[in-house]
This record gives structure tokens, C-alpha cells and sequence, in this order.
């Protein structure tokens, strides 16, 4: 781990002009991880930035870090493989709903048990927009789309509750409706040593529905400090993540006031203990002699 | 005297059949002999039926043998679930349980006599001398012994080791069921000499171990620092070698949540910079294959083992066969190449799991390892490797000028890119799945594509000019020919010996490389043969499909190819190269006559 030194947000926006719709609540999620970043200080090239596919999946060629646009759900994978193979790297990882919580939603419940230091970020808009226009796992039951003409007939997931269950020690929910907050809490994710996950409620301009704009999505926003809500009560924050899409909570639904070693530090001390007096690598096949 | 015995033993699971084999490999291995060990179960975990052949010889064995010398059944139902994989014939001395009440003139083997038959009360031996119907599989050891001359002292001494830890009566009852055994053995002789001749090699340093062991240890000796799987038949051993030694070396290893997650961290850790690796059996295979696709345009190093049983599906899961070389090869979307090579015995796994890292390494590009069950589970004896013969390839890093203004997908006149990794300063990049241009970002551009395409396919081609991944043996300007890879390759390099033996011009192709197809490698070998046979354990004959499709094959080379879990005999392959012989003499006949 390298000294850090002062860095500023700018210092993490790349070249690349985002291709999003104009008004798209990914820019503010964009804003929001080169403000979180900055704030930490890691320089650019010790990030390793992972996404899947999907609009929100653009998001790491519009930084700095070393990023990697993988394929359709399997930005966990490849970022715990990242993670594992080298532990010193500030390993994100981001996508859509439907990235994370159709096609790829079995890995996070994996990633949480095994509590591997990564920050995952989710960009939440209820539908999948690249394709254009279709049903995703966050869609609200009832919703019309190109591929649900009648009405859905699916309950929605609600990413919450779910990464809640699973026992991850960071979960909070952000929304472009607060750009400093969302910054904030980025970077109290990034800051929490284990999984944590962060859900943005972040509306697309072109498919979602008028509710889920920016001016929707104020009118049935709270903020979490307001209400009084305790980070460290888990209960509590199930409680209240139950209600995903009828309320927008904003901020830290539950922060593991005890967080428990990650895998990436026990694989380390593991690495440490068996190295004593192994055999050389070019002698392995030792272990095969009998005498 | 025998130079070489080939045993076959049938019981239930729980029989120890399979443990008296390895513990009759290894004492014969402590004695000098070189051996091969398979084995074959039903696919229950308890109580199906299980087998095992163990070949022994005083010179190095090339597979497990065909015919066997001697039959070993506990009972005569599970015995006959292994059919040809238990071939007796007339050269056999078949050995039998005496309580099955089968008289020794009416087993149960239609159409075949073998040379001596003999039931053996073995449970009751067991249960008289050991106090325990357990010891069948010690009576079995010492009733070999005391026939073949095979074991003696050296596999009590392996047994005792083995149940010193439990008790010391154990190792008593033990050692009062092998001497009977061996005593049985002294007063029924049998009619032919079976013993076998000393080893001249006893005393030298021998290894001893599987072709899955063996995968995992020459990954951790090519640098391999990550392993991402999930447990399949039959290739979960190299997981599990790798999570009791990987840690050691520094490296990790991570049992999934799935095939796809597997090989998906595989592929981060290859993006971090470290070398990578996950294996499976075709089901994975058909799993992993989007993230394949991933690794080639993304240019990222990785080594995926495919440890191949009958498939499709679940098929035939601990049985072996060569029937994934298509998916190998071709399960792919979009326009791609990915080297697929072949190990052909335990030895030579060492060799091509280094080679597949150095060529993963050196040309960016994922590459499959195709093992089969045959070779993964089979033990073997070797003489020692010299590590320090193999060479270790890394991955192009790039140099502080080409950190000066870094492009990761630079064209270059080898189409090789030097590759950075995160953590390295002025490196940074974005991987992608998407098509890029040089710096890495997206691009939708149809000749940028064509660009990419070109480099990423054309900086495999000096694969094909590598010779040393074929193996050529016989007379080069032979008109008869085998082709095989794989497990059946062992079997063809011993048929093909026989039919040298028996004055026929033939010579063996064993490709290690068996994608992209070595054109040219294959047009000089065909450039003599009129006759020839491409061996392989695939109903499809997916080899002969794959050089059909890439080069103009001689008009006389034929297909032997079936389904797995029929293995091949090298007396058979003789025998079609015989009949071959006398096709090419006819046809020679025939067009000599108008002249005459």
C-alpha cells in the first residue's frame, strides 16, 4: 500500500465521455465515486473498478482506476478473483439491478457470506435501459413494459432486504436526489472493512416511469439520520428496508458496528503460516516420491 | 517368467478392491516394477461396483494394458458391469470368490476360455485368519504374491503402515490373511509360470501419482497463484491439491459458488497480474464458455483444464472419453482461437500443464488443458523429473517508455501487447469485453474489429510451427499410419511397437497440440500414408472432423473411433492396421493389372 497524497475528484475522471441519455442519475453516481475517491486518496492505479453489462456497467471507463467491463452479472466474480489475487488493491465493483440481482443474483449472498472486502454499487432504475425498455428484477409488480405489454406478474427484489438477510456488514441506499450524501456514503462503503453494498436509486430519463424521476423520488425520499435510525441495529434496518419502493430511504441502513475479518486478511494470514518451510516450488514433485 | 502382468479387479464398493490395487501398485513400485493403476466405478459413492487394472512391468508402461493376465472377481454380477474394460481372454487366469458357488466350469464369461480358472474361498480365508470378512482385499494381495511373485514383504509393509495408526491387532489380522493367501497360492500352482522377472530398476527413486496431482503440482511449479473452481467429476482433485498447497507459495484458491464464478475469478486474478487457473469436467466447460470468450478479447493469460467423461450431460461422469474436443475447440462465440492441448499419461502432464501456462502467458490467451478421467484418476510410477529442464514463461510487461503513453491493446509486429495490471503506476486501462481500440476503449467500428480480430487471431500462428508438441515415431515415409491423442495415444504407441514387431511399416502422430490445427504439421506427416487409422474414444470421431475440416486428409485414412468406456486394445489397432495392409495390397493389385 502505497503512501497516500492528496487527490482531488478530477483526478479520477477519465477521458472517455460518458455515452449515457442527457439527465441520466448515473452521472451523479459517476460525481459521486470521484468524490469518494478523492476523499480516501488511493491513487488511481492501485483501484481496480469492476462492473458487468448494462448502461450503469459503462461507469469504469469513465475513471482513472483500472477498470475491467466484464460480462452480463459476473462483475463479483472477477472482482473477488481480483481481490484475492491481490488483497492491497480498493476493489469496487458496480452494475444495474438486473445485473446484480437477476442474471448475476447469485453470487452477491456469496460474496456476503464470505465477506470479502469489496464495495459493490448498485445502480438501481428498475428497468433494463440498454436493451430498451424491458422488465427488471426491481420492476414494480403491475408495471407495463415492451416485454410486460399486460402488466407485470412478478413481485419486485428488493436489494435491501436481500443483501440485509444475507448478513452483509455495510448496506445503505443513495440517490442523485443528494449528491454530497451519495459521495458520503461511497465513501463510508469503501472506508468499511468487509463487503459492503450500496443501493442508488437512479432513475433512467428514457425508459423509467414518471414516479422514479428525480422529483418522484424526492417526494417519497428520508434520510435515515433524520428518522433517527441506528446503523448498528440490523433489525431495525429491516425493518424499514422493507419498505423499498414505496419509501426512498436515504443513507446507512446497517454499518456492522464489529466488523468480523475479511477473507482477503485471513487468506493472507493463511499464506504467512503455511509458507513456513514449504518445499521450493521447483521441488513440488517431491511430494510425490515413495521410497 | 512374465516381464508384464495386467490385473483386473471387481468387488462392491466397501470390498477395498481399489485399495488393494494402489496398495499393490506401490509395493510393486517400492520393488522397482513401473506400473499403471485405473480405476472405474459405478457412479454411486457407496456400495455400487468399483474396479480397478493394475499393470505391471519391468520396463516403463504405456497404458493400461488390454487383455487381462488375471482376473480378480469378488462376485460375478459387478465383475460383469465392467465388460470391455475387463477383457478377459484365453490368456487369462481368472481368480474367484468360491462362496458365489459358481463351479469353476461354468462362469459366467460367454465365449471365451480362459487358461486357468480357480475359485478361491476368499471371504471364508478372511474370516477364519483375520477374524473379519474385511481382509477378502489382504487375502486377494496375498494370493497375488504368492502367484506372481508380486508384493511380498513390500505390501505389508505399506498395509502395516497404513493400520499402525488404527491398531496393532489390525495389522496382525492383516498380515495372518495375506500368508494365507500366499500359502493357498503355494499348494494350488498354477499350470503356466506367472511369475514375474525382478525389476532391475529396484531401489531407484520412483514418483507415484495421478494425472490430477499432477496438473495441480506443475501449475504451482509454472507460477500458477490462483485457483478459482468448483467441484465436478472427475477433475475435483485439483482443486483440492491446491487448497493443501497453494497457500504455500503465496497463492490462494477458492472453491465458487459456481462453474461461472470459478473461472470468473480465475479471470480477475489473471487481470491482477497473477497467473490463473480453474478446471472442470463438459458440463463446466459449457458454463465457463461466455467467460472464455472474455479472456480472448480481453487478452487476459489463463489455463481451464477439462478433465473429459462420457458425456452429454451427466453422460457416463466416472468413465472417460474424448468427446468435448469440439466444445474445446469451438465453444465459442464470435471469431476465436484458443489453443487446446493434450496430456497423454500422467508424465507428460507435468510437461503440458507448463506449456500451457507459458503459452497462456506468452500470447495473452486463454488455453484448455484437455485431460480425460482416464489420465486424471490413473496412478502412475515415473522416474524423477528434472524441473529445471522446463523453461517458465511470464507475461509481456511493459517497459517505462511504453508506460510513457501506455496502450494495452498496442498493435506490434509479434500482435503481442505488453500488459499491465492494476497496482501499476502509468499502466491503467480499461479491459473490456466490449471491442476496443489500442488504449482500450469502446469502440463500435467495424474496422477496428477486423483489426483487433486479425491480432488477437494472428498472434497464435507460430503455435503451428511448433514441432515439439507432436510426437512422430516409425518410419517416416511409412504408408500405414495412427493418429490419437490423449489416453488412447499410450495405446498406440504399444500397438504401434506390436505391429512393428510384426514387420509393418507404420508410424504414430500424437499431437499435444490439438488446436489450432498445425496444417502443415500434419500435410508432411499424411504425405507418405495410403492406409491409416485416426484412433479416438468419440462416438462423433470429432478428431477426424476437426483435420477433415482444416486440411485435405490422405483418401485412405480411416476413422476408428467410439464411445468411452470401451476402451481400445492395442491387439485390435493391429489388427485393423493388418487389414489395412492387405486392403493397400489388393488396391495395388488391382491397379497393376490392366497393365500386365
Amino acid at each position: 500500500m502505497s503512501a497516500t497524497c492528496e487527490f482531488q475528484a478530477k483526478d479520477y475522471k477519465s477521458d472517455l465521455k460518458p455515452i449515457w441519455c442527457p439527465g441520466c442519475g448515473d452521472y451523479s453516481v459517476v460525481q459521486g465515486i470521484y468524490r469518494a475517491l478523492a476523499a480516501i486518496g488511493r491513487p488511481p492505479h492501485e483501484v481496480a473498478f469492476i462492473s458487468g453489462i448494462g448502461c450503469s456497467s459503462r461507469i469504469p471507463g469513465y475513471t482513472t482506476a483500472y477498470g475491467f467491463n466484464t460480462v452480463h452479472g459476473r462483475a463479483l466474480p472477477i472482482a473477488q478473483g481480483i481481490k484475492l489475487a491481490n488483497p492491497d488493491l480498493l476493489v469496487l465493483a458496480a452494475g444495474g439491478d438486473g445485473d446484480g440481482f437477476s442474471i448475476g443474483g447469485g453470487h452477491i449472498a456469496h460474496l456476503i457470506r464470505r465477506n470479502i472486502d469489496i464495495t459493490y454499487i448498485v445502480m438501481d432504475n428498475q428497468i433494463y435501459g440498454l436493451t430498451k425498455g424491458q422488465l427488471s428484477p426491481t420492476s414494480q409488480k403491475g408495471r407495463t413494459t415492451c416485454t410486460s405489454p399486460y402488466g407485470s406478474l412478478e413481485n419486485p427484489v428488493n436489494p435491501l432486504l436481500y443483501t440485509l438477510a444475507y448478513g452483509a456488514g455495510f448496506v445503505a441506499q443513495a440517490s442523485p436526489t443528494d449528491l454530497a450524501g451519495m459521495a458520503a456514503i461511497i465513501e463510508e462503503a469503501i472506508r468499511y472493512p468487509g463487503f459492503a453494498f450500496v443501493n442508488v436509486q437512479s432513475p433512467c430519463v428514457t425508459y423509467g416511469e414518471e414516479a422514479q424521476q428525480i422529483k418522484g423520488l424526492k417526494a417519497i425520499s428520508a434520510s435515515l439520520k433524520e428518522l433517527g435510525h441506528d446503523p448498528a441495529d440490523r433489525l431495525a434496518a429491516m425493518d424499514l428496508a422493507q419498505h423499498y419502493g414505496e419509501k426512498m430511504h436515504l443513507g446507512v441502513f446497517y454499518r456492522n458496528p464489529e466488523p468480523p475479518p475479511t477473507y482477503d486478511a485471513l487468506i493472507r494470514e493463511r499464506q504467512v503460516q503455511l509458507s513456513q518451510g514449504a518445499l521450493p516450488k521447483e521441488r513440488i514433485l517431491d511430494l510425490f516420491i515413495k521410497k | 517368467m512374465r516381464k508384464d502382468l495386467v490385473f483386473g479387479m471387481a468387488g462392491s464398493g466397501g470390498d477395498g478392491i481399489v485399495s488393494a490395487g494402489d496398495s499393490l501398485l506401490q509395493a510393486a513400485s517400492a520393488e522397482g516394477y513401473h506400473g499403471v493403476m485405473t480405476k472405474s466405478f459405478g457412479s454411486q459413492i457407496r456400495g455400487g461396483e468399483s474396479s480397478c487394472r493394475v499393470r505391471i512391468s519391468t520396463d516403463h508402461v504405456l497404458n493400461p494394458g488390454g487383455n487381462l493376465d488375471v482376473a480378480v472377481a469378488l462376485n460375478w454380477e459387478d465383475f460383469l458391469k465392467f465388460g470391455a474394460e475387463l477383457p478377459v481372454a484365453g490368456t487369462t487366469v481368472v481368480i474367484y470368490e468360491a462362496a458365489t458357488g459358481v463351479p469353476e466350469n461354468q462362469i459366467p464369461l460367454v465365449g471365451v476360455t480362459p487358461l486357468q480358472v480357480i475359485a478361491v474361498p476368499i471371504a471364508a480365508m478372511a474370516k477364519e485368519h483375520a477374524g473379519t470378512e474385511r481382509a477378502k482385499n489382504t487375502v486377494v494381495l496375498g494370493l497375488i504374491a504368492g502367484w506372481f511373485g508380486i508384493g511380498g514383504e513390500a505390501v505389508m509393509k505399506g498395509i502395516s503402515k497404513k493400520l499402525a495408526k488404527k491398531s496393532m491387532e489390525l495389522v496382525e489380522a492383516n498380515q495372518k490373511a495375506f500368508d494365507a493367501g500366499v500359502t493357498f497360492a503355494k499348494e494350488h500352482p498354477l499350470k503356466a509360470d506367472m511369475t514375474v522377472v525382478p525389476s532391475a530398476s529396484k531401489g531407484k527413486v520412483k514418483l507415484l501419482t495421478d494425472g490430477n496431482d499432477m496438473c495441480a503440482a506443475a501449475a504451482i511449479f509454472a507460477g500458477c497463484q490462483f485457483f478459482g473452481g468448483y467441484p465436478i467429476t472427475p477433475s475435483t482433485e485439483i482443486m483440492q491439491f491446491f487448497t493443501n498447497h497453494v497457500w504455500k507459495y503465496g497463492g490462494a484458491v477458492l472453491q465458487a459458488e459456481d462453474e461461472i464464478a470459478g473461472i470468473g475469478s480465475a479471470v480477475g486474478a489473471s487481470f491482477a497480474g497473477k497467473k490463473a487457473m480453474t478446471a472442470t469436467s463438459g458440463p463446466g466447460l459449457s458454463l465457463k464458455s461466455e467467460m472464455m470468450g472474455l479472456a480472448s478479447i480481453a487478452e487476459l493469460p489463463l489455463v481451464i483444464v477439462d478433465v473429459q467423461r462420457g458425456g452429454p450431460s451427466t453422460g457416463l461422469p466416472t468413465k472417460t472419453e474424448q468427446s468435448d474436443l469440439f466444445a474445446a475447440a469451438f465453444s465459442a462465440h464470435g471469431d476465436v482461437i484458443r489453443p487446446v492441448l493434450a496430456p497423454t499419461s500422467v508424465a507428460d502432464t507435468f510437461r503440458t500443464t507448463v506449456e500451457a501456462f507459458n503459452i497462456a502467458e506468452y500470447y495473452q490467451t486463454p488455453v484448455i488443458i484437455l485431460s480425460d478421467q482416464e489420465i486424471a484418476s490413473r496412478k502412475e510410477t515415473l522416474d524423477p523429473i528434472d524441473t529445471s529442464q522446463f523453461k517458465i514463461l511470464n507475461r509481456l510487461q511493459p517497459s517505462g517508455a511504453d508506460l510513457q503513453d501506455y496502450k494495452r491493446f498496442k498493435q506490434t509486429e509479434s500482435h503481442i501487447s505488453p500488459i499491465s495490471h492494476p497496482g501499476m503506476q502509468g499502466g491503467t486501462y480499461l479491459a473490456s469485453g466490449i471491442e476496443h481500440v489500442e488504449s482500450g476503449a469502446p469502440t463500435n467500428s467495424g474496422s477496428v474489429h477486423q483489426r483487433m480480430n486479425d491480432k488477437r487471431i494472428k498472434k497464435l500462428d507460430p503455435l503451428k510451427e511448433r514441432k515439439d508438441l507432436f510426437e512422430i515415431t516409425g518410419n517416416p515415409d511409412a504408408p500405414l499410419a495412427l493418429v490419437a491423442w490423449g489416453s488412447v495415444a499410450g495405446v498406440c504407441r504399444e500397438a504401434l511397437q506390436m505391429a512393428q514387431a510384426e514387420g509393418l511399416d507404420v508410424k504414430l502422430m500424437v499431437p499435444y497440440l490439438l488446436y489450432p490445427v498445425a496444417e502443415q504439421t500434419y500435410t508432411d506427416f499424411f504425405a507418405s500414408v495410403q492406409k491409416g487409422l485416426v484412433v479416438e474414444q468419440s462416438h462423433l470421431a470429432q478428431t477426424f472432423k476437426v483435420l477433415r475440416m482444416h486440411l485435405d486428409l490422405p483418401k485412405g485414412l480411416q476413422s476408428l473411433a467410439r464411445s468411452g468406456a470401451n476402451p481400445f486394445l492395442p491387439g485390435e489397432i493391429v489388427a485393423a492396421l493388418h487389414h489395412l495392409l492387405s486392403e493397400l495390397q489388393r488396391s495395388h493389385e488391382g491397379k497393376l493389372q490392366p497393365q500386365e
